[in-house]
């Protein structure tokens, strides 16, 4: 009995040993990576991660995709959804360009004063068209995963679009996929114009299905439901000028307010993302 | 009992070590073809926390830390948050569930599902505490609530499929399970050895 005995706490020790040597190692790995110390090969480990899961994932994902298609009930309804898909990108992509022209005959006698030209900016810069392949792996970020990466000349920084407007940000690019930080996401930060005044504000993200936040908006600007805010450009251009963000959805001030409380929604379908633009461009510096 | 009372504690052989990776790989890829499409607010099941709970279920806290540790380093490959907290997470919940778990009786359905919910919540909870502690505040007053409503019922709803592929990658010596792996076979442990069974 106290053999028996003797056993369970020896037992008890060496677990606990375990556990605190396991403990002691995740922290040190924390510690190392939060002094950066470890970022370098952290950073080649995670695309070598990537790349390798890549081709099961992508595999995989196109053996399920019909599956899923056929469980829907019909027989040829895989091919039809991506048809389809890919003819609402055009559509999107027609009526982005109907409200482009919409936008510069309104504002064309100002723009031509600030020589600010919405859209024609980034018509000129070189796109990719990739799909979208995943949705975010952590559930405390608002990312996806798209077909395209590094080899297709997809690096870190770059803008994403639909033919709506953006959808976000390049923040991870790998050989063969890359990740893209949503509009959406709370790390969100974009500076915008607002509509034809043209007066600056910020864009935050709050989170997915929850409206974006516009801050520092003056109370004597006047606003509108359904008024465009666009990329100002400015922020150490982190984005081009001129790429259709948002949309203003509801707004309020009171007599005491420094700022008016401003919300928007995106002006690209974030819901329903199947393909996208990646625009090659890099932040300057 | 005699045979299997260092059974949690044992050290894991190299085919051990081999099918676990085999269901950590294909966990993966399940996850993001399968899982992180079925969403609610952005928030999705997570089969990597629920690996690890599972670990601690069927294994006993040694093995499920162990295990917990492992799957834990391979998330933080796919996460752009601070490397280390998942596998921090990772062992501590593997280390609990085993502990919390200890004394079930393991024939019946219905123990298993309620672990891997609370579990996977728990993981969840912690997760976003960790992250929140080295400085990401977001993470509690936006994602937390859809993450933990997704991956308790995620626990529930795939339990069973994921301790069928625990059991099958870290066999429990001395269980009918442990002779079925080594023979061939695909039987079902009905129960682990509990402390008071040691």
């Amino acid at each position: 009995m106290a053999r028996r005995r003797g056993t369970r706490a020896r037992r008890a020790r060496r677990s606990g040993w375990g556990i605190g040597l396991l403990v002691l190692l995740s922290i040190t790995i924390i510690t190392l990576d939060y002094r950066g110390d470890l970022r370098g090969s952290i950073a080649g480990a995670r695309r070598a991660a990537a790349d390798a899961l890549s081709p099961l994932q992508q595999g995989v994902d196109d053996v399920l995709h019909p599956v899923g298609s056929f469980l829907a009930g019909a027989v040829h309804y895989g091919s039809l959804q991506q048809q389809n898909a890919k003819l609402r990108l055009q559509l999107q992509r027609d009526r982005g360009a109907l409200a482009q022209a919409q936008s510069l005959r309104t504002t064309a006698s100002q723009l031509a004063t600030l020589e600010h030209l919405p859209w024609s900016v980034v018509a000129a810069i070189p796109t990719v068209t990739a799909s979208v392949i995943g949705s975010n792996p952590s559930n405390f970020e608002a990312t996806i995963v798209l077909d395209k990466g590094a080899a297709q000349g997809i690096a870190v920084g770059m803008p994403v679009v639909d033919g709506n407007g953006l959808v976000g940000r390049v923040v991870q690019a790998v050989r063969s996929q890359c990740t893209v930080q949503l509009l959406t996401d709370v790390r969100t930060v974009v500076s915008v114009d607002l509509g034809a005044t043209g007066n600056p504000a910020t864009l935050v993200g709050t989170g997915p299905g929850n409206p974006l936040q516009v801050e520092y908006v003056s109370p004597t600007i006047r606003l509108r439901r359904g008024m465009l805010l666009t990329t100002s450009g400015q922020q150490l251009g982190l984005f081009p000028r001129g790429i259709p963000v948002a949309r203003i959805t509801a707004f309020h001030s009171t007599p005491s307010a420094t700022d008016q409380t401003v919300q928007a929604r995106p002006a690209a379908d974030l819901r329903s993302l199947a393909y996208v633009d990646v625009l090659q461009w890099e932040p300057p510096g | 009992m005699n045979g299997s009372a260092t059974a949690g504690s044992a050290p894991m052989s190299l085919a051990d070590v081999v099918r676990t990776s085999v269901v950590v790989v294909v966990a993966l890829v399940v996850q993001s073809t399968v899982i992180d499409v079925v969403q609610f607010r952005g928030a999705h099941a997570d089969l990597m926390i629920l690996l690890t709970v599972a670990a601690g279920y069927v294994t006993g806290p040694d093995r499920g830390a162990a295990v917990g540790f492992a799957v834990g380093l391979v998330a933080d490959l796919f996460l752009p948050t601070t490397f280390g907290l998942s596998a921090l997470v990772g062992c501590l919940l593997g280390y609990s569930a085993g502990l919390a778990s200890a004394g079930l009786v393991r024939s019946p359905w219905w123990p298993a599902p309620l672990v891997l919910g609370a579990g996977a919540a728990a993981g969840t909870f912690g997760y976003a505490v960790l992250a929140t502690v080295l400085g990401a505040p977001h993470l509690m007053h936006t994602y937390l609530v859809p993450a933990l409503v997704m991956t308790a019922a995620g626990g529930v709803v795939l339990a069973p499929a994921v301790v069928a592929a625990v059991r099958w990658a870290v066999p429990v010596p001395g269980t009918s399970q442990a002779s079925a792996v080594g023979a061939g076979g695909s039987a079902v442990a009905s129960r682990r050895p509990t402390p008071s069974s040691r």
